[in-house]
């Protein structure tokens, strides 16, 4: 009896380590990166931030996309975002797409936001943080460039004010918008 | 930090007066809030954050207190905006609901399992001693005992 009793405990001491392996290498695997230059971005649908429908990332394959995520409480954001729009006016008649992306941020602070800084290209919300995890975001200002067939063609971890991304960023947009 | 310490104070303070008088219930507080709530940028709660994010949230929970919202209205509405995840604590609800029995469950299992143990251990009876061996085998020892049977 005590033997049987010793096995079963050993046999559940077990089973709960390897249950626990499971989960490490389930972690480890399931682990959210930044997609990589090159490599097809993340699909999403979203809700916009005015409440107007939504936005599918795959129902604008064949359009080079600005995806810029961004908060209402991020100083950079504030600094970038006349320079966004001022991007946007000039290369939305070429067909690229500007998509700014709210990031863990409350929806009446983003709105006036958008209303403040006149933003007019299209606002998407992400409340739970599962598109910006799907790109890596841990920080914002990020905006990434995609082709027309939906690959990363930039990614630029800060605000596209900054000197070192300036002129990335201009000519990633202009490489999407002539492919 | 104290500046962002004393923007939510002069927050709280200028939205608190004139509501005062019309809240019906016992007013929630800041700080108790602040232990509910998690930073989403950082993975903490918000009393233990000091970033940009957070301290968004801890206006919006003053503001909301100084309308007299319960704490559950304004954990609600957080969810409404963040998702379950803003919340430190998993809801009472669904799959989430074995965050709370799991530990109950363990912690019980643990108690069970010692409790058996000692139980056996203070029922084991003393086992006998066993009988001393010589070291001598059948017939050294009859010899030994017919010399000594000699001297009695």
């Amino acid at each position: 009896m005590t033997a049987r009793l010793k096995v079963t405990a050993q046999a559940l001491a077990l089973a709960g380590v390897a249950g626990l392996l499971a989960l490490l290498v389930w972690k480890l695997t399931h682990q959210q990166h930044a997609p990589a230059v090159g490599a097809a971005a993340p699909v999403f649908t979203l809700h916009r931030l005015d409440g107007a429908g939504k936005v599918s990332l795959a129902s604008l394959r064949g359009r080079p996309v600005v995806l810029n995520f961004w908060a209402s409480w991020c100083e950079p954001c504030k600094s970038e975002a006349a320079v966004l729009e001022r991007d946007w006016t000039r290369y939305h008649g070429r067909g690229v797409v500007f998509l700014g992306i709210d990031y863990h941020d409350l929806a009446p602070d983003a709105r006036s936001f958008v209303r403040h800084h006149a933003l007019t290209f299209p606002m998407l919300e992400d409340g739970s943080g599962q598109v910006t995890g799907s790109y890596g975001i841990s920080q914002v200002p990020e905006t990434y460039v995609l082709s027309r067939q939906g690959r990363v063609v930039a990614h630029l971890s800060g605000p596209i004010t900054d000197p070192g991304f300036a002129g990335r960023f201009r000519s990633a947009l202009a490489r999407a918008a002539a492919a | 930090m104290i500046v962002r310490f004393l923007a939510v104070v002069a927050a709280a303070l200028v939205l608190a007066g004139p509501a005062a008088a019309a809240c019906a219930h016992p007013r929630t507080s800041l700080a108790y809030l602040e232990g509910q709530v998690m930073c989403p940028t950082c993975h903490t709660t918000l009393d233990q954050s000091d970033s940009a994010a957070a301290h968004q949230i801890e206006v919006f929970i003053s503001q909301k207190i100084a309308a007299c919202w319960t704490a559950q209205r304004i954990e609600s509405a957080l969810v409404a905006n963040y998702g379950p995840q803003i919340l430190a604590a998993p809801p009472r609800k669904g799959f989430d609901l074995l965050a709370w029995w799991l530990p109950i469950a363990g912690v019980l299992a643990g108690a069970l399992v010692l409790a058996a143990g000692v139980w056996r251990w203070s029922r084991r009876e003393p086992e006998p001693p066993e009988p001393a061996d010589s070291g001598l085998d059948e017939e050294t020892e009859r010899r030994l005992d017919d010399l000594l049977a000699r001297f009695d």
